[in-house]
């Protein structure tokens, strides 16, 4: 944490203040000559990154209310800077104060420039100050903070004159609306203390007095409330004397009251007036002073050093935050899984509870369905040649002209006989029924030769097959997937014939296959 | 406001420790998220489970009655040594103990190597089924011979013998009258099949 220094600025001496434990403490007194500068210089050494308040309290310091047109960003700072430097020889100790809008036939933006009428008393100083390493938060003057201390005393509109008693003079602040207007010192040494009152409101008087005549105050309007912060031992005369009327409405507040509202800790009741505005310095310095940037450039640095630290951690917060949310989700998440889970067991837990009492399986529940299931369908996609021999043994009983030379009995799919019958060159009838493409049947191949019958007579071998084929159907089960007649008599066929002398012995082959679905 | 090369230096720290914190920040977003992820695919999870145990246990009179009914079948292809490793000796034995009870002429079987059948959707993980392809090729007096062998070759047990193809055919030798000749011919493939529940108790 850097340390806090105010430097009160006055016209015979300096003041060096120490931010600590929320209140000032008064470190060091110079001169304002060049032994005290020396002696500030000494003074800073070692006090590199202290972060330092100049606030002025000087009787030269010029007011001047001006007005430039609407502008914003670089085009207005240009066109400040130039009014600046009309008014002021030198620009170093300046100030543009925003007193608002003038909407005319123009829209034009109002501004209180302010400056030092004598900046060089400042200029050692402040060289002093950036020399040493110090970061300069800038250059105040007490009317600068004059807004900021009717707020805290309950004046925040309207039109209000703050009266303070500073240790250089009397302070005549007047504030309109929250925002400066003008601001005079005047010297009270030679006053006597019984005579402050009187002092008090002559001098308020002659101000408004003035500022009427600049016509900074209407002619006719309400009464100016005048906020006059008394010590404690010219309190009760000062409220004697000054007597509200018509123009001017007087308000008393002791200092050590006014040092509780604006956050003073410990306060005396012999509070000089210039503590109130010191501590606002610190406290809540307002946005307009008079230093450079140049002369601020460590100040700035630092505080865009702690703007990006804070960014960063207003960053990691708010990913904190959300993360928490987030987390916060999560434990619900988890409590639904937890839930989820507990109900899962105990349905399981149950389940095993009760098959406990099922038959002695030798395996767990699931093996036994799985395995007698499985072993069901294997067994209804299995069969035995058996029943199909026998039936085919009752049918050729039935024909004794029929010698069988081959069986071929089988299970699978139709689509194996399909192609065996497409790879067939010899002639063949069309497959009476065609099986479902995905059906396992049981097959019977089975070929043989017609005998007994001459060899030419072809209407009675084709008759015989196809009686033959007619009678493996006799159980509807069976159908033909097949018949090969000895001779093709399809018109898609070739027909031959051997007739002659030479008539051939070998008996006519013929080949029929016939299916059922398996049970 | 420009800043020196000094001055740029003097924020680097500062923005440095912004992004380690701004990163730091993210990283704790996207672990949240990430555990986010995984605790609901957890539920996902735990409520499939817990839905399937409910519904197991609403159809548990059902699943007695099932276990009921299929534990009959069980014990009997444990019985029948159906259920457990294959028994290869046993199978040869029975082989040798058929040909001699129905005085075959010839008989010649080859067994292939065991190979797994393919599973079906849902099997536990714990059955498998086996089959192992037998080839014979038996010498007939008539197709009674075929029919005997076949009967007594699946009352012999240790497999589930599921017959695939048989093809007689005539050998085309004629009978001498001094010695029985085979007049027929059978070529046949049968599957062997065995089960193995790895969870079955002996």
């Amino acid at each position: 944490m850097s340390a806090k220094l105010v430097l009160y600025f006055t016209a015979t001496e300096h003041a060096l203040y120490r931010w600590a434990g929320g209140a000032l403490e008064l470190e060091s007194k110079f001169g304002a000559d060049d032994e005290g500068l020396q002696a500030f210089r000494a003074h800073l050494q070692g006090r590199q990154g202290a972060l330092v308040y100049v606030l002025a309290d000087l009787a030269g310091e010029d007011f001047h209310e001006d007005q430039i047109p609407y502008l914003r960003g670089s085009d207005r700072q240009a066109v400040v800077q130039r009014r600046l430097a009309q008014r002021y020889r030198d620009t170093r100790l300046t100030a543009a104060l925003p007193l608002g809008y003038a909407t005319g036939e123009r829209r034009t933006e109002r501004l209180l420039l302010a400056s030092f009428t004598n900046t060089e008393q400042f200029t050692a100083w402040i060289d002093a100050l950036v020399a040493s390493g110090a970061r300069l938060s800038g250059v105040y003057s007490v009317p600068l903070l004059a807004p900021a201390l009717a707020a805290r005393l309950g004046a925040r509109s309207g039109r209000t004159i703050i009266v303070t008693a500073n240790s250089t003079g009397l302070r005549q602040c007047f504030v309109e609306n929250g925002r400066l207007r003008f601001a005079r010192l005047e010297r009270t040494s030679e006053v006597a203390p019984e005579a402050l009152a009187v002092f008090v409101r002559a001098e308020t008087l002659r101000l408004v007095q003035y500022l009427s005549t600049l016509r900074a105050l209407p002619r006719d309007g309400p009464p100016i409330q005048v906020l006059v912060v008394a010590p404690a031992a010219q309190r009760a005369a000062l409220e004697q004397v000054l007597v509200s009327d018509a123009r001017l409405t007087f308000r008393t507040i002791a200092v050590a009251e006014a040092a509780r509202k604006v956050g003073i800790k410990r306060p005396t009741a012999d509070l000089a007036g210039e503590q109130l505005f010191l501590h606002l310095a610190v406290k809540s310095p307002p946005k307009d002073q008079f230093a450079r940037i140049e002369d601020r450039r460590s100040f700035i640095l630092w505080k865009l050093q702690r703007a990006i630290v804070a960014t960063g951690a207003v960053g990691i917060l708010a990913c904190a935050m959300f993360a928490a949310v987030q987390w916060i989700d999560l434990f619900g998440l988890k409590d639904q899984v937890s839930v989820q889970q507990r109900e899962a067991r105990e349905a399981t837990q149950q389940y095993q509870r009760i098959t406990a009492s099922f038959p002695v399986t030798q395996t767990t529940t699931d093996n036994l369905k799985a395995t007698v299931v499985e072993f069901t369908k294997i067994a209804t996609q299995s069969a035995s040649p058996e029943p199909a021999l026998v039936y085919l043994s009752q049918v050729v009983e039935r024909f004794p002209q029929m010698d069988i030379e081959a069986v071929v009995w089988r299970v699978g799919k139709p689509g194996a006989d399909a192609a065996a019958a497409k790879a067939a060159t010899a002639p063949a009838a069309p497959a009476p029924a065609a099986a479902p493409a995905a059906e396992v049947l049981q097959v019977l191949e089975v070929s043989g030769r017609v005998n007994a019958t001459r060899r030419s007579d072809y209407r009675a071998i084709t008759g015989q097959v196809q009686r033959f084929a007619e009678a493996l159907r006799t159980d509807p089960a069976w159908r033909i997937l097949r018949t090969q007649l000895p001779f093709d008599v399809t018109s898609e066929g070739t027909l031959s014939g051997d007739i002659g002398a030479a008539e051939g012995t070998e008996a006519p082959r013929f080949s029929i296959t016939v299916g059922r679905e398996l049970k | 406001m420009s800043f020196t090369a000094q001055e740029l230096k003097k924020l680097a720290l500062p923005l440095l420790l912004l992004v380690a914190l701004l990163g730091a920040g993210a990283g704790l977003i996207l672990w949240t998220q990430s555990e986010q992820q995984a605790t609901a695919r957890q539920l996902a999870a735990a409520r499939a489970e817990r839905s399937q145990a409910r519904e197991r246990l609403t159809r548990i009179a059902e699943e007695e009655k099932e276990v009921n009914d299929k534990v009959a079948v069980y014990r009997r292809l444990k019985s029948l040594h159906i259920l457990g490793e294959e028994q290869r000796l046993e199978w040869a034995d029975a082989m040798t103990r058929i040909r001699t009870t129905r005085e075959l002429l010839d008989l010649r079987y080859l067994v292939e190597r065991q190979r797994l059948l393919s599973t079906f959707a849902g099997k536990p993980a714990g059955v498998d089924f086996f089959a192992s392809t037998m080839k014979v090729d038996i010498a007939l007096l008539h197709e009674g011979d075929l029919l005997g062998f076949l009967r007594e070759l699946r009352e012999s047990g240790n497999a589930y013998y599921s017959i695939k193809r048989c093809a007689i055919s005539r050998t085309g030798t004629a009978p001498t009258g001094t010695s029985i000749v085979p007049r027929l011919r059978a070529e046949c493939e049968i599957d062997l099949i065995t089960i193995i529940d790895r969870a079955a108790k002996t």
